[in-house]
């Protein structure tokens, strides 16, 4: 077996009495493309919410290119190279596309002096950074919203601005928290090739959260679902969709009174 | 820096040097204070704008910074100051020798504040939102409340910029051109700041804390940063206003003080250093230039604020720049 860019072991989270993920194991290849899914309060989120530091594990253990990164905080999980978007979409709405994602690759290289005297070197460099910028807008299709205000975009373009940020920070592995959600058929048939294709081209690790079963289907090599914080199967998607306590979990049984 | 900016700097430097020559034959004694005390305003309130405006943290209690760099720029003057500017006198023209006197006294009360900011802002920046407003406006009446039992600095009967000892050093000092210099330093120093791809890491802790942290925005030093800096500017303005009127007591940085400076930022729009100065030029003047309409005054000051709230509630400019791309664009 290959060593695991992610390795989860054993990782409970508990809010007070609430158990919100019980014991999970999963792990993630380099520059594979995986998805977790599962009904409403599973855990989905609660997992993403662990790997970037905005919860704490309560026990396990989350290991990153063979780092433990469990408790660290955020900014430095993201400059560790893992990236994320949001369930419900967290642009900085006041600023530009462009400023969106020049934010995100300025962000762990921060140089108040230089930004005060401003030598040719600084310059340079923030002329890079826009080229940088302008090249991923025009990656996922939204170069001709460079200069529009992020809260005035449509909400597709929100979504995929989103991702454009998350790779401005050159991560290894990006966690997309429900990409397609409120998106139409359309575009959630571009959104299924844009990340084919953004693994293909990055070779980064992508772990997707969604509702829809059917979106993964034919994405993703490998499906782990999860149910009220527990997994409850793990493996290729056509094997997972058959398995009995996944079609339970959906779809519930004749007995449970649901 | 570019010929364009050495030319502007040039014209800047003769400017104020032209001003400083013209201004007080042209203006009696009221009116220069006035000027001056426009420009403090304009560098107090540029300096909250970085952390009210562009990083999003409420602090109502940037006087107490003030109050502290006012008051260990004064203490520095008088205790230690007044003998070095003496002995200069002695050897140097009177220009020369407070050109080389008055920065440093400057620096010491802007340092001072900058580490009572560092002080105040590691554990108040832990606080969000009203909490934050709160916690401030507590530090700066703490300050404020703690100067005024400090006997070495006059305590209550506030202090006076005169050394006994050094009757030749006078410390008392109304420079238009250094005002606005300082005036011009503070808002490139902060336009430069925020108004780069670095600087975006202020408008993203604004704009959503945790989407900067998923970005590795490092937020607690973000706003540390921010609330450092600005209390730096603060004491400045601080130490310009103790050396101006030649004399500080605490009144001058109460709550009422602090109050005022947000109503510089807010009315002048949030995130807008160019509508921050105008609000703070604008806000200082206007008491005094109404001043013939006696009682009437006031009211005539608040309906000001109250028809710009409504007309305006994003501020004079919400977060947008007085635009001065025409003269870079015909020079540059």
């Amino acid at each position: 077996m290959n060593v695991a860019l992610l390795e989860i072991q054993n990782l409970t989270v508990r809010f007070g009495g609430l158990t919100s993920l019980s014991e999970l194991d999963f792990r993630v290849e380099p520059g594979s493309l995986v998805a977790l899914i599962g009904p409403n309060g599973a855990g989905k989120t609660t997992a993403f919410n662990v790997i970037t530091g905005v919860y704490e594990p309560s026990e396990g253990s989350v290991r990153f290119d063979g780092d433990e990164i469990g408790g660290r905080p955020p900014h430095v999980i993201s400059q560790r190279g893992i990236g994320r978007t949001f369930q419900s979409v967290r642009l900085f709405r006041g600023l530009t596309a462009l400023e969106n994602v020049r934010a995100a690759l300025a962000a762990a290289h921060r140089s108040g002096l230089a930004d005060v005297l401003r030598p040719p070197a600084w310059r340079r460099r923030e002329r890079e950074l826009t080229a940088q910028a302008h090249a991923l807008l025009a990656r996922l299709g939204l170069g001709h919203f460079a200069e529009a205000a992020a809260s005035g975009l449509p909400y597709a373009a929100q979504r995929l601005l989103e991702i454009a940020r998350a790779l401005a920070t050159q991560p290894r592995l990006l966690l997309l928290d429900e990409p397609a959600a409120g998106m139409n058929p359309s575009e959630k048939q571009a959104l299924r090739e844009l990340v084919a294709r953004l693994r293909g081209e990055l070779g980064l690790a992508i772990v997707l959260i969604e509702h829809d079963v059917r979106f993964v289907m034919d994405l993703c090599e490998r499906v782990t679902v999860l149910d009220h914080g527990e997994k409850i199967a793990e493996g290729p998607p056509d094997v997972v969709r058959q398995d009995p306590r996944v079609i339970e979990a959906y779809l519930g049984t004749a007995g449970s009174g649901s | 820096m570019s010929r364009i900016g050495w030319i502007a700097a040039a014209a800047a430097v003769l400017a104020l040097l032209a001003l400083d020559a013209l201004l007080p034959h042209v203006l009696n004694a009221y009116y220069a204070t006035i000027v001056i005390r426009i420009g403090i305003a304009v560098i107090a309130a540029v300096s909250l704008q970085l952390v009210n405006g562009f990083t999003g943290q409420f602090s109502i209690g940037h006087a107490g910074f003030m109050a502290v760099g006012a008051y260990v720029s004064a203490a520095f003057s008088v205790y230690v100051g007044a003998g070095w500017l003496e002995t200069l006198l002695g050897v140097l023209p009177s220009g020369l020798a407070r050109a080389v006197y008055y920065p440093m006294a400057l620096l010491a009360g802007g340092l001072a504040a900058a580490v009572a900011g560092l002080v105040v802002g590691i554990p108040a920046l832990r606080l969000r939102g009203d909490y934050l407003a709160i916690a401030t406006l507590g530090f700066a009446e703490v300050i404020r409340i703690a100067i005024l039992n400090v006997d070495a600095v006059g305590g209550a009967r506030g202090f006076s910029l005169a050394a006994a000892e050094h009757p030749a050093a006078d410390l008392r000092f109304e420079g238009f051109g250094a005002v606005y210099a300082l005036v011009l330093i503070t808002i490139l120093v902060i336009a430069r700041l925020v108004y780069s791809s670095g600087g975006l890491s202020f408008r993203a802790v604004r704009e959503d804390e945790i989407a900067a942290t998923s970005i590795g925005v490092p937020t607690t030093r973000v706003k540390v940063e921010a609330f450092v800096i600005a209390s730096f500017f603060a004491g400045v303005a601080g130490a310009l206003f103790a050396h101006s009127e030649g004399y500080v007591h605490t009144n001058s940085f109460a709550f009422l003080r602090s109050f005022e400076l947000v109503a510089f930022v807010v009315l002048g729009g949030l995130g807008s250093i160019t509508g921050a100065v105008l609000a703070a030029a604008v806000l200082t003047a206007a008491p005094e230039l109404l001043r013939g309409l006696g009682a009437w005054r006031m009211i005539l000051y608040s309906l000001l604020l109250i028809l710009t709230m409504l007309v305006r509630p994003q501020g004079l400019l919400g977060t947008r720049e007085l635009d001065f791309g025409w003269l870079r664009r015909r020079f540059g």
